[in-house]
C-alpha cells in the first residue's frame, strides 16, 4: 500500500516536471511534402535552421558505398546563385556557425546563426535544396577533399577501422556492412549522371525535414518558409527504403588487427534490437549499468580494481534497423587482451545471473534522468532532436516524453537482454595490436651482428 | 528611409500572394538585430569573505557550482607538476568517503563532479541541489590525500612525460616557456621525471591547507535555483568554512629581448619544422586594449581566414595551418604566431610569418578582413550567450579583474567600432618582429645554417636549457667510412671479423605480460634464419639462404624476393657494415647525435631497395649505438629507433647484449642471453622451400 503511494507520488512529480520544462513545437507539411517544425525560445537572439534528409549510407546502390556522404560535401558547393566556395564565408560573415553530419540513416545540415539573419539561413538552405551546384568541377574538388577526411579521420587514427570491420562483419551482406565513409573506388567509379539522380531521388523536400529552434516568431517564420520552400518541386522518383535483415552470424567472428597504436584493444559488438523497440531502451539501461560514470561496473572493477584497462566502455550503437552493442577496452601497460576480455565477460555474465539491487537501479534511472535532461539543452540540439524524432519514430513529441519509456524498463528488462543479445554467438571480436608487435620479429635490426 | 519602407511594405506584400517571384539572385537582407541581453544575476558575500553569485535560469531542471580559488601564481620549484595532482587526489578520498564511495554517490542521483588546483566544479539535477553540495564541500573541505593515490597517479604521469619527449610539439611547449618566461617565473616552469619524482603527499596537503581559503574564493552557482533557499543553503555548507591569510607572492615580468633571438631544438630525425615567433606582452584583462587587440589577432591569425594562414597555406603550401594568439592575463600575456612547415621551406615560412606581422603593422588590412573578423567575433559571443554558465564567468570575471560593469553589455559595440587604424595602432604596439624569439625544433643538420639571417643562434635541450652547439657539429674531413673503419675496429678488427663463420644468438624478452624467446643464426657469407617464441609458440620465422628469403607469422607466409632479397642479403651478413662496404651501398655522414649523454656519428644508410636508415656509432668507442627508420605514424612520419648497450666480447668480436625496441609509446628490453660464435650449424636449417 505505502509503496503504490510513493510509486504515485514519484509519477506525479515526474508528469509535473515534465509539464514545466516541455518544450512546446509546430508542425506541418508544405505542399510539395516538406515537413516543418518549428520550436520558439526568445530568451537568446540566435536561431537554428537545419534540414534533415532521410537518406543514408544504407540507401547507397551497389558500387556507390560513400555516396550519401560526398553529398554532405557537394552540397556545400555552392548553387546557381551561390559562388562556389562562399556558402561557408556567407554563414561566417553574418555571424553565423554551420556543419553537416552524415549517418547510416540520415544527412543532417544546419546553421547557427544570429536571430535577425534567419531568412539568411531559410535561402541558403532552399539554394541547395532547390538547385545545388552538382557538375564535374564540384566532384572533383569534393573527391579530394573526402579522401583527405578519410585519411585524417579514419586511416590515420588508431583503432578508427573498427567500425567498417565491424559492421562488415557483423552485417555482411546487407547495407549496414559498410560504413557511410565507404570506399574511394566507388565514389571514383562514379558518374556525373549518378550523382544527378542520388540527388533527384533523395534530395527532395518530401524526403526532408526542415526544423527550426531558437529566437522567432511562428507566424512569420511560416511566411519566410513559404517564400522560399514552397516552389520547390516535389520529388517524383521512388524513395528506396531497403529493410534490413541480417541472417544469423552462425557463430562468433574473431580478427586480430595489427594498428598504429600505442595500447592493445578489444572491441565487441553484439547485434542489437533496432532504436526506438522496448528491448533498446532496456540495452541503453544495460549500458549504464555497466559503463556509465566513476562507479559504473566496468570502471570500478576492470579499471580501479584489476587496473586491467586504461579505459573501458560500452555504447548501443543504434540504428533505424537494427545496430550494434559495442563494448571495449584498451589495455594497460603489462596486461594481456586476453586477460581484459575476460574481466569485460566475467561482468557481463553478472548482469546475467545476479540480480541488480534496488540502490544500483535507482542510481540508473537517475543518471538516465539527467542524461535526458541535459540533453536538450542548446537550440542546435533541440532542432536536431525535433527531426530525429520525427523522422525515425514519426512523434516529435518524444522529445518531451521519451523518458517514460526508459523508466518502464524494469530490472528483468536489463538482464532478459543481456542474455538475449550478449551471447558469444551474436559477436564480433576484433582485437587491436601494436603494429611493431607484428614487426618486431621480422624487423632487420634484430639481426645485427 | 521612406522608399525602404515602402518596397518592404510591398515585398512583404508579394509574400502572400501564391505565386510570388523570389529574388534569388541576392542575399536576403538581415532583419533589425534583436538587442543582446546579458541575464542578471544575484550576488552576496558570505562573512568569511566568500563572494557568491547566483544566475537563475529556469530553461532546464539543472544546476551547477563553481568554486574557484583566485590564488596568485605560485612556484612549484623542483616539485613543478604537483599542482596538478592535487585535484585529482582531493576526489580519492574524504576524511568519511573512500575513492569508491565518492564515485558511487555522485552517480547515484546522476550529477558529475571535478577538483582542480584552483576550483571545485559539480553539477545535476537541481532537485539533488544539497546532496551535491554536500558532495561538493566534503571533496573541497575534508580531503585525506591517500598516499596510494598519489602513486597511482605518479605512475600515470610519468608515462605521459615519457610519451612527450619524442614529441616535437611538447618539445617547442617547453622552449617557449622557458625562454619568454624563464625558470623562475610560475608560468616558465617545466615539470619533469625529476620533479615528478619529488612529488611527496605532504606538498599536496600543504597546499591545500594554504591555500583553500574563503576570502580569496568565489562561487558561481547557475541554474534552476530559488535564490532565497539557495542562499541558506550556501550558508549552511560554506560559512564554517574558515577564512585564513594566503601568500600573495609576486614575480618580476619577462622582458621581451632587446633584439629577435633565434633559439633550436636539435631533432634529427625531423621531417618538418615546428616553429614559433613568440614573446611576452602585458595586456591585464579589461585593459583597454583587449578587444582591440582580439580584432587584430583575428585578422592576423585567429582562424583559417586569418592573414597567416591564406599565406603560408592557401597560398603557398608550406603548412597545413598557420595561427596567432594574444589573450589577457593579470600576470603576463604572450603573444605566439605557429606553423609547423617542411625543413627546406622553413626559412622561407619564417620570412613569410615576419612580412605578415609587419603588414599588420603597416595597416595594410581590408576593410573585407576588419569585417569578417568583427562579425565572426560577434557571432561567438552571442552563440555563447546561450549557455547560462556565460553569464556566470562574466559576473566572475567583472569581480575578480575589476571590470567596469557594462563591460560585457557594450562588448559588441565596443568590437564594432574598432577601426582599421585602430588596428594599425594596436600591431604597431604588441607585434614586434625584431624583439621576439623565433624558436624551431627541427632537424639542425639541414635548417640551422638559414636561420642566422634573423638573428642570434641558441642551441637548447628538449626541456629548454641551454647546450653546447659545437658538440652538435661533425669533425672536419670525417667521413662514413671512417666512422665504419673504427668500428669495425672496435668490435674486434679485420682479422678477427674475417674467422667469423657462424653466429648463433639467443634473446629474451617480455611483452604485455608475455614472454618472448628469439633465436637468430647467421652463417657466413649471408644465409640467417630467425626464430620468435611466445609462450612456447612460433609466431615469426624468417629464414635467408643467401639468395632468397622466406617470412612467415600471424599474417601467414611469404617469399622474400626482388629488391626485399637484395636488402636481406645485407640484412643477413654477420657483420652488416661488411657486406655495405663489399657491394658498395651509398653510405653518408648525416649528423652528430647526443645519446645517453655522449655524441654519436649518424651515417645514412640507401639499401638497394632505396629504403633508408641512419646508423650512429658512439665518437669515442667507435661502437653501434642506435639505428633509427622513418616510418608513417598516426599522427605523421616518426622515427623508430633501436638502441645497442652493454657490449661484450665472445671470441673476440663484441656484441650488444641489450637491444631496446619500440614498443608503441613504450620501450621493449630484449636481453641477449646467449652468443655462440663459430658453433656447429646445420647448413639445412637455412632451406627456403
Amino acid at each position: 500500500m505505502r509503496n503504490t503511494l510513493t510509486l504515485i507520488c514519484i509519477f506525479a512529480l515526474l508528469g509535473a516536471n515534465a509539464q514545466e520544462k516541455r518544450i512546446d513545437f509546430v508542425e506541418y507539411d508544405l505542399d510539395n511534402g516538406l515537413h516543418v517544425i518549428l520550436h520558439q525560445d526568445n530568451s537568446t537572439p540566435i536561431v537554428n535552421v537545419s534540414v534533415l534528409y532521410h537518406v543514408g549510407s544504407k540507401n547507397e546502390p551497389d558500387g556507390r558505398t560513400g555516396f550519401a556522404h560526398f553529398f554532405e560535401h557537394l552540397m556545400f558547393e555552392g548553387s546557381p546563385n551561390i559562388e562556389r566556395g562562399s556558402f561557408f564565408k556567407i554563414i561566417q560573415n553574418a555571424g553565423g556557425q554551420l556543419n553537416a553530419n552524415t549517418s547510416f540513416d540520415r544527412t543532417f545540415y544546419y546553421e547557427t546563426l544570429p536571430s535577425h539573419q534567419l531568412e539568411l539561413g531559410l535561402y541558403m538552405e532552399s539554394e541547395r535544396m532547390l538547385h545545388a551546384k552538382i557538375d564535374s568541377t564540384g566532384v572533383a574538388t569534393q573527391k579530394e577533399v573526402v579522401k583527405e577526411e578519410k585519411r585524417t579521420r579514419i586511416d590515420n587514427q588508431p583503432y578508427m577501422s573498427f567500425q567498417a570491420k565491424i559492421f562488415g562483419k557483423a552485417y555482411e551482406g546487407t547495407p549496414y556492412s559498410w560504413t557511410p565513409i565507404g570506399s574511394f573506388e566507388d565514389i571514383d567509379a562514379a558518374t556525373d549522371q549518378d550523382f544527378k539522380d542520388f540527388f533527384d531521388t533523395f534530395y527532395v523536400p518530401n524526403n526532408a525535414t526542415l526544423s527550426i529552434a531558437g529566437d522567432i516568431q511562428i507566424e512569420e517564420t511560416k511566411k519566410l518558409i513559404d517564400k522560399y520552400f514552397a516552389e520547390i518541386p516535389k520529388g517524383t522518383k521512388n524513395i528506396p527504403r531497403p529493410e534490413i535483415k541480417a541472417p544469423d552470424l552462425g557463430g562468433e567472428v574473431r580478427e586480430e588487427v595489427f594498428d598504429n597504436v600505442q595500447l592493445p584493444g578489444v572491441f565487441q559488438a553484439y547485434r542489437m534490437a533496432e532504436q526506438g523497440s522496448d528491448d533498446y531502451y532496456a540495452m541503453q539501461m544495460l549500458t549504464t549499468l555497466l559503463s556509465g560514470g566513476q562507479s559504473s561496473r566496468f570502471q570500478k572493477e576492470i579499471v580501479d580494481n584489476q587496473e586491467l584497462a586504461a579505459f573501458v566502455g560500452s555504447f548501443p550503437f543504434a540504428l533505424e534497423d537494427g545496430g550494434l552493442f559495442i563494448s571495449l577496452g584498451l589495455v594497460n601497460v603489462g596486461k594481456t587482451p586476453e586477460e581484459l576480455e575476460e574481466a569485460m565477460m566475467t561482468e557481463i555474465e553478472r548482469v546475467k545471473t545476479e540480480d541488480i539491487s534496488d540502490r544500483e537501479f535507482q542510481k540508473l534511472k537517475n543518471q538516465i534522468e539527467n542524461n535526458f535532461v541535459s540533453s536538450n539543452s542548446t537550440v542546435r540540439g533541440i532542432a536536431e532532436s525535433l527531426a530525429d524524432y520525427h523522422v525515425y519514430y514519426g512523434d516529435a513529441n518524444l522529445i518531451n516524453s521519451e523518458i517514460d519509456r526508459y523508466m518502464a524498463v524494469t530490472k528483468e528488462d536489463i538482464k532478459r537482454v543481456a542474455k538475449k543479445y550478449l551471447t558469444p554467438d551474436n559477436r564480433v571480436t576484433l582485437y587491436y595490436l601494436p603494429k611493431s608487435a607484428q614487426q618486431k620479429p621480422e624487423d632487420e635490426k634484430l639481426d645485427d651482428q | 528611409m521612406k522608399l525602404k519602407n515602402i518596397l518592404t511594405l510591398i515585398l512583404t506584400f508579394g509574400i502572400v500572394g501564391a505565386f510570388a517571384q523570389v529574388d534569388r539572385s541576392k542575399l536576403p537582407e538581415p532583419a533589425t538585430p534583436r538587442p543582446i541581453n546579458i541575464g542578471d544575476y544575484e550576488s552576496f558575500e558570505l562573512k568569511n569573505g566568500l563572494k557568491v553569485f547566483i544566475i537563475e535560469n529556469h530553461k532546464l531542471p539543472r544546476v551547477s557550482f563553481n568554486l574557484l580559488v583566485d590564488r596568485e601564481a605560485i612556484l612549484e620549484a623542483d616539485k613543478a607538476g604537483y599542482l596538478g595532482m592535487v585535484g585529482q587526489l582531493m576526489q580519492r578520498g574524504t576524511e568519511t568517503r573512500t575513492k569508491e564511495q565518492i564515485d558511487e554517490e555522485v552517480d547515484f542521483i546522476g550529477a558529475s563532479l571535478f577538483a582542480g588546483s584552483t576550483n571545485v566544479f559539480a553539477s545535476g539535477l537541481s532537485k539533488y541541489s544539497e546532496k551535491i553540495l554536500e558532495l561538493m564541500t566534503d571533496v573541497a573541505f575534508n580531503p585525506t590525500f591517500p598516499e596510494e593515490e598519489l602513486e597511482k597517479i605518479r605512475k600515470q604521469t610519468l608515462s605521459g612525460l615519457a610519451q612527450a619527449k619524442d614529441n616535437p610539439g611538447a618539445i617547442a611547449g617547453n622552449l617557449n616557456q622557458a625562454l619568454v618566461y624563464g625558470a623562475n617565473h610560475p608560468y616558465g616552469e617545466i615539470q619533469t621525471e625529476e620533479t615528478t619524482n619529488n612529488i611527496l603527499i605532504d606538498d599536496l596537503k600543504s597546499y591545500h591547507a594554504t591555500y583553500f581559503k574563503p576570502n580569496i574564493s568565489y562561487l558561481a552557482i547557475v541554474g534552476d535555483v530559488d535564490v532565497k533557499k539557495m542562499k541558506k543553503m550556501v550558508k549552511t555548507y560554506f560559512g564554517s568554512w574558515e577564512a585564513g591569510e594566503v601568500p600573495t607572492p609576486t614575480y618580476d615580468t619577462p622582458k621581451s629581448p632587446e633584439k629577435t633571438k633565434v633559439g633550436i631544438v636539435n631533432r634529427a630525425s625531423s621531417v618538418q619544422s615546428v616553429v614559433n615567433i613568440t614573446y611576452p606582452a602585458i595586456l591585464p584583462v579589461g585593459s583597454d586594449d583587449e578587444i582591440k587587440v582580439r580584432v587584430m589577432n583575428q585578422i592576423l591569425g585567429g582562424s583559417f581566414s586569418g592573414k597567416l594562414n591564406m599565406n603560408l597555406r592557401e597560398d603557398k603550401g608550406y603548412t597545413y595551418g598557420s595561427r596567432s594568439s594574444l589573450s589577457s592575463d593579470e600576470l603576463v600575456s604572450r603573444f605566439n604566431a605557429n606553423a609547423d612547415v617542411r625543413n627546406e621551406v622553413t626559412d622561407s615560412a619564417i620570412v613569410q610569418m615576419i612580412y605578415e606581422l609587419n603588414q599588420m603593422r603597416n595597416g595594410e588590412i581590408t576593410e573585407e578582413e576588419l569585417e569578417l573578423a568583427k562579425n565572426s567575433i560577434a557571432g561567438s559571443f552571442s552563440q555563447s550567450l546561450e549557455r547560462p554558465q556565460t553569464v556566470a564567468n562574466f559576473a566572475l570575471n567583472t569581480a575578480i579583474y575589476n571590470l567596469s560593469a557594462d563591460y560585457y553589455n557594450t562588448y559588441l559595440q565596443k568590437v564594432q567600432a574598432v577601426t582599421i587604424d585602430d588596428v594599425k595602432a594596436i600591431a604597431q604596439k604588441y607585434l614586434k618582429p625584431d624583439n621576439a624569439y623565433i624558436n624551431v625544433v627541427g632537424k639542425a643538420s639541414e635548417v640551422a645554417e638559414s636561420l642566422k639571417q634573423f638573428g642570434e643562434l641558441t642551441y637548447y635541450d628538449t626541456y629548454g636549457n641551454e647546450v653546447d652547439p659545437s658538440l652538435s657539429k661533425l669533425p672536419e674531413g670525417l667521413t662514413a667510412e671512417d666512422v665504419i673503419e673504427k668500428y669495425l675496429k672496435a668490435i674486434g678488427g679485420k682479422e678477427k671479423i674475417e674467422a667469423l663463420n657462424s653466429v648463433q644468438m639467443k634473446m629474451e624478452a617480455s611483452m604485455m605480460g608475455n614472454t618472448i624467446n628469439i633465436e637468430a643464426t647467421k652463417m657466413a657469407p649471408n644465409k640467417s634464419i630467425q626464430v620468435v617464441k611466445m609462450g612456447g609458440n612460433v609466431v615469426q620465422k624468417q629464414v635467408f639462404d643467401g639468395e632468397k628469403g622466406a617470412s612467415s607469422g600471424m599474417r601467414g607466409s611469404q617469399k622474400v624476393e626482388g629488391d626485399a632479397a637484395k636488402d636481406m642479403a645485407v640484412s643477413s651478413a654477420i657483420i652488416e657494415e661488411v657486406a655495405m662496404m663489399e657491394i658498395g651501398i651509398s653510405i653518408k655522414l648525416s649528423a652528430v647525435e647526443n645519446i645517453d649523454g655522449s655524441d654519436a656519428y649518424g651515417v645514412e644508410v640507401s639499401m638497394p631497395s632505396g629504403k633508408k636508415s641512419t646508423r650512429y656509432y658512439d665518437s669515442e668507442s667507435g661502437l653501434l649505438v642506435r639505428t633509427t627508420n622513418v616510418v608513417e605514424g598516426p599522427t605523421g612520419a616518426m622515427t623508430l629507433s633501436t638502441d645497442y648497450n652493454n657490449y661484450e666480447e665472445f671470441e673476440g668480436i663484441k656484441f650488444p647484449t641489450l637491444i631496446i625496441q619500440p614498443m608503441g609509446s613504450q620501450k621493449m628490453n630484449i636481453n641477449v642471453t646467449e652468443v655462440i660464435v663459430n658453433g656447429d650449424v646445420d647448413a639445412s636449417k637455412f632451406l627456403v622451400e
